[in-house]
């Protein structure tokens, strides 16, 4: 697989050699070379027919199917892989933006330029909610040139208000990806080895109008350990697949083309989540001493010791009680980095993932007559002959709509199922017992079980 | 014709106030209680909390018809509904005493009202029954032994349960109103976090997001202290954090006691904190201070508090910090150098960054005295190293 790729890569390195070339391969109209297997990354959804899966239920109608459906399509999002692994957690990511004269076209919703740049706003939000104290800067390619947006930094706002000054231009000429990386390349030169190094590309167009070997640059992000993300518009690109195996040791589940506006959002905030770290990297990890300073507020304005503006209120060292007036901070006078203890906690339930609930069969679904954690009822047991008729459902989704927790052996609903997975990251059944009586509630729970399943 | 369109009727109702979810976590820790009780002149016995709480939740439901009320009880061994217990069969099985408590309850709330509770309002009449007498029996199934065990709270199992019933409720109101609300569509576009610095250009998204569905909030009624609470850190910033998402705030009412993470839940999530300094005057700090809902408090000035305590607790021994070491791939938390240098969490070898050594301040010193002894040297020397060349 590796080897053709990199016979077709070299076709077109061969074409590249006249200097102001143009790249461009059109997926849509997918080549017959692209049509191998792994490489259909974004067509996959030209062959499932939806329409087959549908079955008429008892009573004549699909309701049941489409019930079904619904239930299948949010337990899909929630099965993932649990297990804790190391993740990047302080990471440093330049976001290229498209502004070529491809992106005026409206295939999205008002245009491709509008909307990418309201996702890469939405994106910047997400991405300093998931990762508190990572660093962001803002590129764009317009005119086969690069252009600085905003700075590598750790401020919201700067950000956000760069991206919103743009919706006063108009996408013009043809981009330059090259150039693009190069530019970001510089910019993550400097960071920390501690740190991951990523460039996420919203690209849109189907060319890459560049001055010299694009390959040439690939080879020297992948010498940088430079990870490279591209979300596509259009259709496939097959410089665009490149970049990313080859960033990414291979993987290249890092490149995805948007098939609607939908899409193209899952594409984009399924960048937030903090990526794995390779595990041959070198770890240049280190125990780092941090203050988590608290707030007060004084009757009479004093100086600040990072600005000496006079305020009234601010976050006093911890070590050497000088006053800061904005956190994250380094403390001016003894050098302690200051953090609020809230930007670290937002990244826990990276670390401690809640584990993935299994489903429950018939046999075990007597003992819990509503959802431990809102209390609505679940549907009743039917007799025992009709155990097994309802089991054509697709897999992952459980036949008696309950949901068990494996530590705490509670059952929980798939609305309850979904929130807690997706948003509170904690168990209701297992934070609502201690430890102490919860393993004797389990072996007790296990009893009832038993108890339960002969007397059906 | 137009005139008798139905239209416009849909079009009013449509402008009417949504309703408000108030969820009471009930903080029961018998430890706490049994010293707030103490005969002094800020005595509360938990019995007068509850009529104050009572009297607090019928203020609530008679704000608004469509109004809703939960209460949850964070006690030592288990966070537990009080209100609603839509079927009494929900207890779980694993309960120590099996079937009594449903016979009782059944008989409870089947039995008519007594006489001078006739013409009482249904809804108080339901509430009140079913709080007191769940309490009752959360309280007379509690055993001494359960008691020695700890003397922390559940706090974070009665939040999670809080925002599962919330969610639960904003899932049935938005589709009993036709809302667009989808609880996922909720916690996608409100992600916006507000804690990371100016996020002013969330707002919009808040309110437009708020105003349609039903509004909820929650109310902390705390007497333990954040000692016993530490080991539940992760927890109860996950469900902060998931409140922040949610815009619900959760306001703390502190009797006794002060409690560090609920100070930040607070502050994070835009509610009211609040110590008690008079105890006794419980009722009226409940009127004044928790009763306006989020629309109202847009036009209040909120008696919140300014000074945070954004102390965590350590991953390793469970204390509460002001200092902390942290390991730069997993962020954990430690309260002193780790001994074998390895993560206790994620397992990775750390080098101690020459931070906790020595302090920026004294490595400038000894620098300069360095600098000295070197300059002392050579000024024997007839020409010193730094004079400059003609």
């Amino acid at each position: 697989m590796a080897d053709s790729d990199e016979e077709y890569v070299g076709e077109i390195s061969g074409d590249d050699l006249n200097g102001h070339h143009v790249l461009s391969q059109g997926g849509a109209a997918q080549p017959p070379r692209s049509r191998r297997k792994k490489n259909r990354g974004g067509a996959e959804w030209e062959v499932s027919r939806t329409w087959e899966s549908l079955v008429e239920g008892a009573d004549g109608t699909i309701n049941s199917t489409v019930e079904g459906l619904l239930e299948a399509g949010k337990r899909k999002r929630l099965l993932r892989d649990t297990t804790p692994l190391q993740r990047g957690i302080i990471r440093h990511l330049m976001l290229v933006l498209d502004l070529s004269q491809s992106m005026a076209e409206k295939d999205l919703r008002p245009t491709r330029y509008l909307l990418s740049l309201r996702y890469a706003q939405e994106f910047v939000r997400e991405f300093f909610e998931q990762n508190p104290i990572s660093q962001l800067g803002v590129l764009g390619l317009r005119d086969g040139l690069a252009i600085r947006i905003s700075d590598m930094s750790g401020n919201l706002t700067e950000h956000i208000g760069a991206i919103q000054a743009l919706r006063d231009h108009d996408p013009k000429g043809l981009p330059s990806l090259q150039n693009g990386l190069e530019m970001a390349r510089g910019a993550l030169f400097h960071t920390p080895t501690h740190g991951t190094r990523e460039v996420l590309v919203i690209f849109g167009s189907l060319l890459s109008s560049d001055p010299g070997d694009i390959h040439q640059t690939i080879a020297t992000l992948v010498n940088e350990k430079i990870r490279v993300g591209i979300v596509g518009l259009a259709a496939q690109v097959a410089i665009c697949r490149e970049l990313c195996t080859r960033t990414n040791h291979g993987d290249d589940s890092t490149y995805g083309v948007a098939l609607n506006e939908q899409h193209f959002r899952e594409l984009v905030m399924g960048v937030t989540t903090p990526p794995a770290t390779f595990s041959q990297r070198p770890s240049a990890s280190s125990l780092l001493m941090m203050g988590f300073p608290s707030r007060s507020v004084e009757a009479h304005p004093s100086l600040c010791s990072c600005h000496s503006d006079a305020s009234c209120g601010g976050y006093s060292c911890s070590r050497c009680s000088s006053k800061v007036c904005g956190l994250p901070a380094e403390c001016p006078s003894c050098g302690l980095t200051l953090i609020l203890s809230t930007h670290l906690a937002r990244s826990y339930h990276h670390l401690f993932p809640l584990m993935n609930w299994v489903e429950v069969p018939w046999q075990c679904a007597s003992r819990s007559p509503a959802c431990f954690a809102c209390g609505i009822n679940f549907p009743s047991v039917p007799s025992k002959d009709q155990w097994h008729v309802a089991d054509i459902q697709s897999k992952g989704m459980s036949i008696s709509s309950r949901y068990e927790c494996t530590v705490c052996r509670n059952h929980f609903c798939i609305d309850c199922d979904l929130f807690a997975h997706e948003v509170v990251h904690n168990c209701p059944g297992c934070q609502s017992r201690t430890t102490f009586s919860g393993t004797s509630g389990l072996v007790q729970g296990a009893d009832v079980t038993d108890k339960m399943d002969t007397s059906i | 014709m137009n005139t008798i369109d139905a239209t416009e009727h849909y079009s009013s109702s449509a402008h009417d106030r949504p309703p408000s979810l108030l969820t009471v976590i009930l903080d029961t820790n018998p430890h706490a209680w049994a010293q707030l009780s103490q005969p002094s002149a800020t005595a509360l016995p938990l019995s007068t909390a509850v009529a104050n709480i009572l009297v607090f939740l019928n203020a609530h439901l008679a704000c608004n018809y469509a109004n809703e009320v939960a209460v949850v009880a964070s006690h030592t061994q288990e966070a537990r509904w009080l209100y609603p217990v839509a079927n009494p069969p929900t207890k779980k099985p694993t309960d120590s005493d099996g079937d009594t408590p449903m016979q009782q309850q059944r008989t409870t709330t089947n039995r008519p009202p007594p006489a001078n509770e006739m013409n009482k309002y249904r809804p108080f009449r339901i509430v009140e029954e079913q709080i007191t007498q769940n309490l009752h029996d959360l309280l007379a199934t509690t055993t001494p032994k359960d008691l020695e065990a700890t003397n922390s709270t559940l706090m974070a199992g009665a939040l999670t349960l809080a925002l599962s019933h919330i969610n639960r409720r904003t899932i049935a109101w938005a589709e009993a109103h036709g809302g667009e609300t989808d609880p996922n569509a909720a916690t996608a576009g409100g992600g916006a976090g507000s804690t990371t610095g100016g996020g002013g250009g969330s707002a919009e998204v808040t309110r437009s997001t708020t105003d349609s569905g039903l509004q909820s909030r929650i109310l902390i009624l705390s007497v333990s202290s954040a000692t016993g609470s530490a080991h539940q850190y992760i927890p109860i910033m996950n469900a902060i954090f998931a409140c922040q998402r949610l815009h619900i705030p959760i306001d703390v009412c502190k009797l006794s006691g002060d409690a560090v993470f609920l100070q930040q839940a607070a502050d994070a999530t835009k509610g009211v904190y609040m110590a008690l300094a008079e105890p006794k005057g419980l009722l009226q700090y409940l009127m004044m201070a928790f009763l306006p809902d989020q629309r109202s408090r847009r036009h209040l000035i909120l008696p919140t508090r300014v000074d945070v305590d954004f102390r965590a607790a350590c991953f390793c021994h469970r204390r509460v910090v002001d200092i902390g070491f942290v390991c730069s791939i997993c962020l954990s938390i430690f309260c002193e150098p780790l001994e074998k240098g390895e993560c206790l969490t994620c397992g990775s070898t750390l080098e101690m960054g020459d931070y906790g050594a020595k302090p920026a301040v004294v490595a400038r010193k000894k620098k300069k005295k360095k600098v000295r002894a070197g300059a002392n040297a050579p000024s024997a020397t007839p020409t010193p190293t730094p004079t400059p060349g003609p």
